[in-house]
């Protein structure tokens, strides 16, 4: 493979990754942060936590291989983000920690009063976590401020950027209404019925929030680069009709589809704007770290292709066969 | 203060903490993969609440590492930016792979174990108890494979601008140094393994409680805890000490304290650094060991400190008593495992209570002789992040300040304090209600 093809190949992969942690760990936090809407009692809310025990530590595994795979491939463009944004990763890190904790614990707690602690923490603390995220990928659509080394030059105050917070705001509605058609599918009773409703009503403040960051993130790149990035959009609402639409009609696994290919062509959209960087510059785009310079050796990503088709061979094999089996819907005991 | 300085004491603090846990990982679940076994063939109530009982402790642990195990993954990018840059392309490899291949195996396996709810074949969640072993040892493997590249990299070339490249990854993952290293680290785990399974028992039978069931856990904990105190010992700390002497022949100076190249080295078992004046003080010998210890010969000749500049020594102090403390100990279960063993044997052992007071007393020690073998290993590698090829004060991050890094030092700190304390709280009281409640829950 000619050098062009061999990052191109590893850009691909990351991607791959990261859209399999957002649409499968975003369900699990998107659940967290709609539990207060769909879940009122203490046994409800067990009854959620229930839903998504088994699967959010296999899904969080998702960004932590998609961690290593751009540690292995792109290295420059690891340790310049990693350590650039420095405290905004260990805000993620306390975050995510914090939510395991939360998760896992609450179950060992006979106390209500803990119970309520333990899922104000989880949903809190998944609710930021999402939020947090949004904005991560604002950033990376506008571009950050990197000196000559390609290290991180900014602040705080620059990450805040309003435009990074509305898509923040923007991931919170998408994967809350991601996880309510989850529950809707998982749970049984009047939860499912709830969060039925919440993803029909989410939907449209989704479309609100998905025109406005849509078209700012056009005026902001003015000379788009490819003029099939106009296609993705189009299938974007699509699947967002649809998702309201199974909803309104009580299909919660197909609405759950739905808004998991709403993300998918969202997250594609965000890949094709930022290709060939992994980290844009700001404001001039192509003094960004881009796939070309920070290219792998070719042993290193033949290596981290393998491991990541293995690797996703295998679970395709294993993981269907355990979650047949924990199949069917939780029961508000 | 130094960047590096606080990235490395923020490191030494995460890292130790995060050990604690695939310790017990690794080391308790080849018992809840045989107990669940067994329930599942045997269909008995008593076999079922030992399952149930050793899995309830096994997640608990588990969910510590997991939660302690993330930030790990990401200091090498976050405090480590420099190494990251010139050393990815190799150390992200086996970091990729420990993702791929055991954290989802064990990730999917374990919910289904813990997936209590309306009857699973019991026969599905014997194999995913064995699956979750599979995959706690492959994690340990895969990182124990990352750090011994550090200690003794190969399979690699180095690029214009001094990137390191990968060349061969069969060389890193299967070189000699990765091999024993983790069939070292493995027997420390199930030595630790061995020794809680016994130490509970021990508490139950000396509290007269669930008796039966104690003395199930101090046969089979004692047999476990006896092998691989025998096996830590040889052939794996054996074969650790020559690979040692033969690629680091600096550390194993600092190791054994030996501050002056000697023919026939004698072996300091006990005796206290003074690097000052590079001599131990108030040493008690054995002459001629460390000689054999090291090269298999009596006579050989081996390089002491002053072998070495001493930019190149590693924390003398640290290094010698991380080591000590590890071997001390080492020889301390290889001991009391035999006694009890042979207690067992004989049929003694149930009226030897002074033995079972032992064994519930040995059970933080694994914890710590296991800690102790790693620092030996890491600050011993000191000052090379990346032996001989590239310093450690030459792989923190340009743009992080050590204000931040002890900003975030204090932060873990916090997190671990109350999840050190939970999780203390939430394993003992599941030994103080014992396996005759886990059935009810
Ligand atoms: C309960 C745990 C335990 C026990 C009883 C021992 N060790 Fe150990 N040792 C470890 C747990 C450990 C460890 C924590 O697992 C280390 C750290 C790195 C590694 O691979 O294993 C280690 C490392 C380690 C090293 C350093 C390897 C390196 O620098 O790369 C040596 C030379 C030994 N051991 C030798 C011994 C000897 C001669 C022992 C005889 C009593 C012994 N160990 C008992
Ligand atoms: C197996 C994977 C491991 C890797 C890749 C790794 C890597 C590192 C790195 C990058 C550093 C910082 C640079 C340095 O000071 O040398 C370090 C230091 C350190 N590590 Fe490890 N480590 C691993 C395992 C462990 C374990 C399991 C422990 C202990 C439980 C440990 C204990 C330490 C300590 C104490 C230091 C500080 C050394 C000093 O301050 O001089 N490491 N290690
Ligand atoms: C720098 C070194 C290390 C890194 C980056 C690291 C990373 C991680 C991560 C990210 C997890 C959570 C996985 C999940 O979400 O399921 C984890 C758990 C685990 N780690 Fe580490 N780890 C390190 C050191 C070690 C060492 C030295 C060992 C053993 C020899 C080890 C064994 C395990 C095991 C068995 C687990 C499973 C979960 C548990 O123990 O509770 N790790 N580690």
């Amino acid at each position: 493979m000619e050098r062009g093809g061999v990052s191109i190949a590893g850009f691909i992969a990351i991607a791959f990754m990261l859209t399999m942690y957002v649409l499968l760990d975003g369900y699990d936090l998107g659940v967290a942060a709609v539990a207060p809407l769909i879940a009122r009692s203490d046994r409800e809310r067990a009854a959620t936590m229930a839903g998504i025990g088994p699967f959010w530590n296999g899904n969080e595994v998702w960004l932590i291989a998609a961690a290593a795979a751009l540690f292995a491939l792109f290295p420059t463009a690891y340790a310049s983000s990693f350590s650039g944004f420095y405290l905004p990763f260990m805000v993620v890190l306390w975050l995510l920690m914090f939510r395991g904790i939360a998760l896992e614990l609450r179950g060992h707690f006979p106390s209500e009063v803990w119970h309520q602690f333990w899922d104000a923490a989880f949903s809190g603390s998944s609710a930021l976590l999402i939020f947090v995220f949004g904005v991560a990928l604002g950033n990376l659509l506008r571009g950050v401020p990197l000196d000559a080394a390609g290290y991180f030059q900014g602040t705080f105050a620059f990450l805040l950027n309003p435009y990074a917070l509305l898509v923040g705001l923007f991931a919170l509605a998408t994967l809350g209404v991601h996880g309510a058609a989850f529950a809707a599918m998982r749970i049984e009773g009047e939860i499912a019925a709830r969060a039925l409703r919440v993803v029909a009503r989410g939907s449209w403040l989704v479309l609100i929030l998905y025109l406005t960051v849509t078209a700012l993130t056009l005026w902001m790149n003015a000379p788009l680069r490819a003029s099939w990035l106009f296609a993705i959009p189009a299938l974007s609402l699509i699947a967002l009709a649809a998702t309201w639409r199974s909803a309104r009609v009580g299909r919660a696994r197909e609405a759950f589809i739905m808004s998991s290919c709403f993300i998918a062509t969202l997250l594609a959209a965000s890949a094709g704007t930022i290709f060939p960087y992994l980290l844009p510059a700001f404001p001039a785009r192509n003094r960004g770290i881009s796939i070309f310079a920070a290219a792998p050796s070719e042993t290193a990503l033949a290596c981290a292709l393998s491991v990541t088709l293995i690797g996703i061979a295998g679970i395709a094999i294993y993981a269907p066969i355990v979650w047949r089996r924990m199949a069917g819907k939780v029961r508000v005991e | 203060m130094d960047p590096v300085l606080a990235d490395r004491l923020q490191f030494a603090f995460t890292i130790m903490f995060h050990y604690l846990f695939p310790i017990g990982t690794m080391g308790l679940a080849p018992f809840v993969a045989a107990y669940t076994w067994k329930a599942a063939r045997r269909r008995d109530e008593e076999s079922a609440r030992i399952a149930a009982f050793w899995t309830k402790i096994f997640a608990i642990n588990f969910a510590a590492g997991v939660v302690s195990g993330i930030p790990m993954e990401f200091q090498f990018g976050t405090n480590w930016a420099a190494f990251s840059r010139s050393t990815g392309s190799v150390v992200g490899q086996p970091l990729a792979m420990e993702g791929l291949f055991a954290f989802f195996l064990e990730s999917v396996f374990l919910g289904a174990l813990l997936y209590r709810r309306r009857g699973l074949p019991s026969m599905f969640v014997a194999w995913a108890g064995v699956m979750v072993c599979v995959g706690a040892w492959l994690s340990g493997f895969f990182i124990v494979a990352t750090n011994a590249w550090m200690q003794h990299p190969v399979g690699y070339r180095i690029a214009a601008g001094g990137t390191i490249l990968l060349e061969n990854i069969w060389l890193v993952l299967f070189s000699p140094f990765s091999y024993w290293q983790f069939a070292h680290a493995l027997c420390g785990a199930l030595l630790a393994g061995g020794f809680i399974v016994a130490g509970v028992g021990a508490y139950y039978l000396l509290s007269r409680r669930d008796e039966t069931i104690g003395r199930r856990f101090v046969r089979a904990g004692t047999i476990v805890a006896f092998a691989f105190a025998l096996i830590a010992i040889f052939p794996t700390g054996d074969r650790n000490g020559r690979i040692v002497t033969q690629y680091q022949p600096v550390k194993l100076a600092a190791e054994e304290g030996l501050f002056t190249t000697e023919r026939e080295a004698p072996l300091a078992i006990i005796g206290m650094p003074d690097v000052a004046r590079r001599r131990l003080i108030d040493p008690i010998f054995v002459p001629d060991i460390l000689s054999f210890l090291s090269y298999g010969n009596y006579k050989a000749n081996v390089n002491g400190l002053d072998a070495y500049a001493r930019e190149l020594w590693p924390p003398v102090e640290l290094t010698y008593y991380a080591y000590h403390i590890m071997v001390g100990l080492g020889t301390i279960f290889a001991a009391a495992a035999t006694i009890a063993v042979a207690l067992l044997a004989f049929g003694r052992l149930w009226s030897a209570r002074w033995m079972l007071w032992i064994l519930m007393l040995l059970m933080p020690f694994p914890f710590i002789a296991n800690e102790a073998g790693w620092v030996a290993t890491e600050v011993g590698r000191q000052p090379w992040i990346v032996y001989g090829l590239m310093k450690t004060a030459a792989g923190g991050s340009p743009t992080v300040s050590s204000g931040e890094t002890i900003f975030t030092l204090i932060g873990f700190a916090g997190m671990y304090f109350l999840l050190g304390v939970l999780f203390l709280y939430l394993v003992l009281r599941e030994i103080g209600r014992g396996p005759s409640w886990s059935e009810a829950a």
